[in-house]
């Protein structure tokens, strides 16, 4: 039997008992397009570990992104309307409370980057490859994309780009301050967004629902916090989670943030505090927790932890899912290695604050978004390095990896004061040039394993 | 027929020399006096001078390591020092002359005590002057201007005006000063009149023959940008109108022979400014006008000079779309009566040429006129393929024949 056929005959086992649960539901959107979009992934998790194991190893990194397109192509059958979005920090609140689905538009590792008539080469590599999946018809029916505005120079352009080369495409902008929170760049951003909310309503004739706000921030809310949960608990026990399994949901749930995402994650974090309290460590993993929410230094000590090999990765917007399947791709490695991402797509949008509840529903989502952890675009080089600086200095890190995406000059700005500081430190450090189509897939696998042999050594 | 024949030098380029000397003076004297700031070309200079406070522009001297064609070298420095050579190359000199200014043109800049950066031009500004600043431990303070789509919304200008207010906080803190009204009015009026000399010299180039060429304009530029708000500077730019208004009135082109007029789009390749256009000028070709060195026109005046500064500031040429800068090239090209175009995509400067290739068939489609598009960078000589670029330019050339 080859893997399609196991995965067909997994789903229909499951399809139309979820059909009939879902049906009987008040059809909010929410629950719309939960029985919509995670019929595959919903179910391939009802029986959870095995299930979630055996297919996602089964299928290639293609195909798992194939998969969650498949979703997003019978959601949009189903008349649902989804909006791409490519910046991390997007107030997906606000597109839930509109009935639109908020969709993060992945890189393609099969897009052959070949550079179209309208992008030098010097286009960073994400908006190439992004840019490519439009160009070449390699995308689901997206009713509309929001490019975000001052946050880098390729985004930017690539924006203006696009509305010019498809101009039968709606494109939003939403601008950011890059000052971090403070008053003025809360009214700035809060104005923005309130801004795109009319636009989403003069455009798809929606108008902002108050009760589908709320199921929105609640949703959204919960997967943040169970996910912090998860990333803490993984520096203590790294494979509980496995790095894959928990980016895959993170990024699942940005591709489409839904419902049923939650019960994967509840069952994540409560196999992990079982782990965490049959070891005695759930104090610890809460001092860590805390440490990582408020960006101060963690309460932790390497005696505390069992003996595993830990990585952090540094980044920008590198697809967390494609480093993970990197990784594991290696010969006698796994990415479980990875301990931590500080990686755009990861950690720095789930350790988002969680929105507050108040009248304003822009001024709420404008304090959370602006108080998560700083992104290389934004203003703060200090304040990431002085945190950079904590997390190392607790020396349960063996090496951090910096990944600098092509042509991305946020990312390659920050990488040399990352070096500086592990060097510092006394960590060492890999320097990981790449690219979403992992072209150079064989030289990077062969840095990654030369570090980790490396690493072994020296233990 | 040799170079000097085929190009007219322009007499005020010896007071330049003096200007840039004097202005590199004033910036030694400022940072031993623990009084020097660098700032960014775009960034709202009215205001430190305003408080009496040095400024120094890193891009400019970044065009000097272009033009003493040593940029590989002091980029390489930085890339030494682990900046990817993928990113701007004026970043790459100033991080590279910061490390090692001994090994620099000029002995690199003198030592900062803050940096101010305002990203209208680039986002990119804000990350080198990040990095300077861990070189230095001068503080950085960011004027944000986020870019504007189509026109500058009431919520946008109540920011930027904040910003504006606290950097004048950050500059009473850090110097020791305070901003008087008197003293912004008066270093504005000595802005708004070298500007309004500058642009009168730029119209000027509406008249055939042209009387300023390419690099003419991108040298006589250098005092706009950093010595805007000093006496001196209106003084340097009266002597130059009064030079080209001069040349309007004999006929005299900054070319002996005029034959065609193209736009020029993009910062020069600085390591060979004069060899690019005035071997072009032995051609006949002219460059009356370009979209860089006309992004200094905006005028800082009337009664609410922190809202002037803010619109001023906020609607400068690279802080706006893709089509902003089509309109503009269209305008240049029906104003200027030009023949066709010649983009420079500058790999450097992702906001300057990203989107090139469309506004090169907008600009076309709507003015009926050919362009080219040329690959290299201003300062990284490494990355400019010269006979790739002839090629380019001869097939464009042919077709005015
Ligand atoms: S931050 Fe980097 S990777 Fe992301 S769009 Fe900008 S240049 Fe590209
Ligand atoms: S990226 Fe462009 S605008 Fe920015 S500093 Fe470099 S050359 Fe100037």
């Amino acid at each position: 039997m080859n893997k399609f056929s196991l995965v067909a005959i997994v789903l229909l086992y499951y399809i139309p008992l979820d059909m009939f649960f879902y049906a009987t539901e008040t059809c909010n959107h929410v629950r719309f397009w939960t029985w919509n979009i995670n019929i595959i992934r919903d179910k391939m998790y009802k029986t959870k570990g095995n299930a979630l194991h055996k297919v996602d190893s089964l299928l290639s990194d293609g195909e798992v992104i194939d998969s969650s397109t498949e979703r997003l192509r019978n959601l949009s059958k189903q008349g649902g309307t989804i909006i791409g979005y490519l910046y991390p920090h997007t107030p997906i609140e606000l597109f839930l409370a509109h009935g639109l689905t908020p969709s993060l538009m992945r890189v393609d590792p099969q897009m052959s980057a070949g550079f179209e008539d309208s992008l030098q080469t010097f286009a960073c590599a994400f908006t190439r490859n992004v840019y490519s999946q439009r160009a070449h018809g390699g995308f689901i029916d997206y009713s509309g994309f929001l490019f975000p505005g001052n946050t880098c120079d390729a985004l930017q352009n690539v924006g203006d780009v696009w509305r010019q080369r498809f101009s039968e495409d709606t494109v939003l902008r939403l601008t950011y301050p890059v000052s971090p929170r403070s008053e003025s760049t809360v009214s700035f951003l809060a104005e923005e967004m309130r801004l795109l909310s009319k636009a989403l309503e003069r455009q798809y004739g929606k108008s902002f629902s108050q009760d589908e706000y709320s199921t929105a921030v609640s949703l959204v809310n919960s997967f943040r916090t169970g996910a912090q949960f998860l990333y803490a608990s993984r520096i203590v026990n790294p494979e509980t989670p496995s790095y894959r399994e928990l980016v895959g949901l993170v990024v699942d749930f940005m591709v489409a943030p839904v419902e049923g995402l939650l019960r994967d994650l509840d069952e994540m974090v409560s196999v992990a505090k079982s782990t965490n309290d049959a070891q005695g460590k759930a104090g610890l993993v809460e001092n860590v927790l805390q440490g990582l929410m408020a960006g101060t230094p963690l309460q932790i000590h390497i005696e505390e932890l069992p003996e595993h090999t830990r990585l952090l990765v540094l980044g920008g917007m590198v697809d967390p899912f494609n480093l993970a399947e990197l990784v594991d791709g290696i010969e006698n490695a796994t990415a479980n290695v990875i301990a931590l991402d500080m990686l755009s797509f990861s950690f720095k949008s789930i350790f988002t604050p969680t929105v507050e509840s108040s009248n304003n529903p822009y001024i709420s989502l404008a304090k959370a978004i602006l108080g998560a952890p700083l992104e290389p675009t934004q203003e703060g080089l200090q304040r990431r390095m002085a945190f950079l600086r904590q997390l190392l200095e607790t020396h349960i890190f063996d090496g951090i990896v910096v990944c600098e995406q092509s042509f991305c000059d946020p990312d390659e700005f920050e990488a040399p004061s990352m070096y500086r500081i592990a060097d510092e430190i006394g960590i060492p450090s890999l320097r990981l040039p790449i690219d979403p189509e992992l072209s150079d897939r064989g030289r990077l696998e062969g840095r990654i394993q030369t570090f980790l042999e490396t690493l072994e050594e020296d233990k | 027929m040799s170079e000097e024949k085929a190009y007219r030098r322009l007499e005020t380029s010896q007071l330049l020399q003096q200007i840039s000397f004097r202005h590199m003076l004033e910036a030694h004297a400022a940072s031993e006096d623990g009084n020097l700031t660098w700032i960014t070309s775009g960034f709202p200079v009215e205001i430190p001078i305003a408080m009496g406070i040095g400024v120094v522009y890193p891009e400019q001297y970044a065009a000097i390591v272009g033009a003493q064609k040593v940029g590989p070298d002091i980029c390489g420095l930085a890339e030494e020092y682990g900046y990817s050579n993928e990113l701007c190359s004026y970043a790459r000199a100033s991080i590279g002359a910061t490390i090692k200014p001994d090994q620099s043109p000029l002995g690199g800049l003198p030592r900062p005590q803050a940096l101010l950066a305002c990203n209208n031009i680039c986002g990119t500004v804000l990350r080198w002057y990040d990095a300077v600043s861990e070189l230095t431990g001068a503080p950085v303070y960011l004027f944000d201007t986020p870019p504007i789509d189509d026109e500058q919304l009431p919520h946008h200008v109540a920011y930027v005006r904040q910003g504006l207010h606290k950097l004048v906080d950050f500059l009473a803190k850090k110097f020791d000063t305070t901003m008087e009204k008197e003293n912004l009015r008066k270093v504005s009026q000595y802005s708004s009149d070298a500007i309004r000399l500058w642009i009168d010299s730029l119209e000027a180039c509406k008249n055939k023959p042209s009387p300023l060429n390419c690099a003419d304009r991108f040298l006589t530029m250098a005092p706009v940008v950093s010595s805007r708000g000093k006496d001196y500077c209106v003084e340097f730019y009266q002597a130059l109108n009064d030079e080209v208004r001069g040349r309007v009135k004999d006929g005299i082109g900054a070319i002996r022979d005029e034959r065609v007029r193209l736009l020029w789009d993009n910062i020069p390749p600085w390591f060979q400014i004069f060899r690019f256009f005035n071997g072009l000028a032995k051609k006949g070709v002219v460059f009356p006008a370009d979209t860089y060195t006309h992004a200094w026109s905006g005028k800082v005046s009337g009664d609410d000079l922190y809202g002037s500064i803010t619109e001023v500031y906020s609607n400068v040429y690279l802080n706006k779309g893709l089509e902003a800068k089509a309109d503009k090239m269209v305008q240049l090209i029906k104003d200027y009566a030009l023949d066709g175009f010649i983009m420079f995509s500058v790999r450097s400067c992702k906001r300057y040429s990203l989107g090139q290739m469309v506004t090169r068939e907008l600009v076309t489609e709507r003015t009926g006129v050919p362009g080219t598009i040329i690959e290299g960078d201003m300062v990284d000589s490494r990355l400019f393929n010269d006979a790739q670029i002839q090629t380019r330019v001869e097939a464009l050339l042919e077709m005015f024949v």
